[in-house]
């Protein structure tokens, strides 16, 4: 079942620290956002593969915007 | 003189700036984002002009949108505010091309001191303290070593044309060193476009005191007073005050004496200022330049009487600054408190919708400039400051009260701000008593 890794805080996509097929761990940091000039990591609550990178750099991000999708 | 000035910059600073312009009769043209076209201040302003999407790189950051702007409205000045492309030489650059007027120093000024290594040379040649250190920048790794060979452990590795606190970094012994080095020249190259950096020997429990001060272009530079500034977490400035309690009249004209010299050395134009480090043992060493207004202008203003904002218009008109060193008024004591969209705990952003509004009545005693509205957004894509509350009184105790005072009546809701931590800081008795550094808030117990 596929799950996502979703932004915690609004602002924009600083850095994406993952590629399509990056298997990742469980408090991995797989994005950071530059949410009023400070930088906030995006960690993996799950183990698995990245299926799918939904953002990039300077993307706008919401609160539970998707920004990965895991396998 | 000017006719209608461009503000390109978002916020409280576009609010600040319009009053004055209305004071002097000058028009106004307000620019914006795609998140600010609701702004509070577009309404004040004459026109306004919307320049890109939120994200600042394609809007506030992007010269040629701007300029585009100028040219649409017709607008002869451009005002950078702070932060933004406030000392982006080449905005200024670009502004003049089109034969407009650029509110600041001129863009070689601002070209030449966004080198730190120029600036202590500068420093040097005039007989003004600089933090013992290289004066030029290191060719390589050789060079760091025979440099703190002399300079002795712990050094401090600096970026030359660095900012906001990034690319500063400690050397502690032989084993760091290369790491250090090939760490700040990435940075350098990646944020700054520029590796070069310089070693500095560590001042210990410093304080941050500044100098505001006006040049005009007739070779005329006065003082207008130093600010303390050394409440600050992270290089951020939470409380500024002015005079400092520990500046005396022998140190305060030591430092203005020192300003003037470095003004003229190095050409400036306009309102800027000049950063100093004060040791424990109250040695003063020169850091650096900021070129342009800054946003703690108004404790100056308050100290002075002066309005800085207006000086920086007539100055960048050609007018004279009419003013001598001895014209200046100096009277009892201005305190700002910052208010961040932060959690006061963990300083963690809080960006959101503004519910209700609640402040303090504001006459001779209280200023703030802000540009919030009830129902308006904090964004999350800019800076968290979103308000300042100035404070002044005839005695430092005084000042402090009313601030206080001030910041109790002062209630937004919807999101979380640093007012608590303010109140915490101005209710502390080292802080009361004067007795503080830069290292004041990592020791800070907030509970």
């Amino acid at each position: 079942m596929a799950t996502t890794v979703n932004a915690h805080m609004p602002g924009l996509v600083a850095r994406v620290l993952v590629n399509e097929g990056d298997q990742v761990t469980q408090g991995q940091t797989v994005v950071v956002i530059n949410c009023m000039k400070n930088e906030l990591q995006v960690v993996s609550a799950n183990d698995g593969k990245v299926q799918n990178v939904l953002v990039k750099e300077w993307d706008e991000v919401e609160i539970g915007s998707p920004l990965i999708v895991l396998e | 003189m000017i006719n209608k000035l461009l503000i390109a910059n978002r916020g409280e600073i576009v609010s600040r700036i319009i009053k004055t312009c209305k004071k002097m009769g000058v028009q106004t043209v307000a620019i914006y984002s795609d998140s600010d076209k609701a702004a509070s201040y577009l309404e004040e302003a004459d026109e306004s002009c919307c320049i890109g999407p939120s994200n600042p790189l394609k809007s506030y950051l992007n010269i040629d949108a701007i300029i585009n702007a100028m040219l649409k409205t017709r607008a002869d000045a451009v005002h950078p505010g702070y932060g933004f492309l406030a000392e982006n030489y080449a905005f200024a650059e670009a502004v003049v091309s089109q034969g407009a007027i650029w509110v600041g120093p001129p863009p070689s000024v601002m070209k030449a001191v966004e080198s730190k290594c120029y600036c202590r040379q500068i420093a040097a040649g005039v007989d003004v303290s600089v933090i013992p250190g290289t004066l030029s920048t290191l060719a390589g790794l050789k060079e760091l070593r025979q440099a703190v060979q002399e300079y002795g452990y712990p050094a401090f590795l600096k970026l030359d044309k660095g900012g906001g606190g990034k690319g500063i970094e400690v050397i502690r012994d032989e084993n760091q060193l290369q790491e250090v080095y090939e760490r700040v020249t990435r940075i350098g190259q990646m944020a700054f476009g520029s590796s070069e950096c310089y070693l500095e020997v560590g001042v210990e429990r410093p304080r941050h005191i500044e100098i505001q001060f006006i040049a005009d272009s007739f070779g005329q530079c006065v003082c207008l007073g130093e600010r303390e500034c050394s409440v600050q977490r992270r290089h951020q400035k939470i409380i500024e005050e002015a005079p400092s309690p520990v500046v005396g009249e022998n140190e305060r004209n030591t430092l203005f004496a020192w300003t003037r010299k470095l003004s003229r050395a190095m050409g400036y134009e306009g309102a800027g200022t000049l950063e100093y480090l004060r040791a424990t043992g109250g040695e003063f060493y020169f850091m650096e330049v900021n070129a342009r207004l800054q946003v703690e202008h108004p404790v100056t203003e308050a100290l002075t009487g002066m309005d800085i904002v207006q000086k920086q218009l007539e100055i960048a008109s050609g007018m004279p600054l009419g003013l001598q060193q001895d014209d200046l008024q100096i009277s009892g004591h201005a305190i700002e408190a910052r208010v961040y969209a932060e959690d006061p705990d963990t300083f963690q952003p809080s960006p959101g919708k503004v519910n209700r509004l609640s402040f303090p009545a504001t006459n001779e005693h209280i200023r703030i400039d802000h540009a919030l509205y009830e129902g308006g957004t904090v964004s999350p894509y800019y800076d968290p400051l979103i308000a300042k509350v100035i404070a002044w009184d005839e005695t430092r105790l005084k000042a402090i009260q009313r601030l206080t005072k001030a910041l109790r009546e002062f209630q937004v809701t919807g999101i979380k701000t640093t007012v608590p931590l303010n109140l915490h800081i101005l209710e502390n008795k080292e802080f009361q008593e004067g007795n503080f550094d830069t290292s004041f808030l990592e020791k800070f117990s907030y509970k």
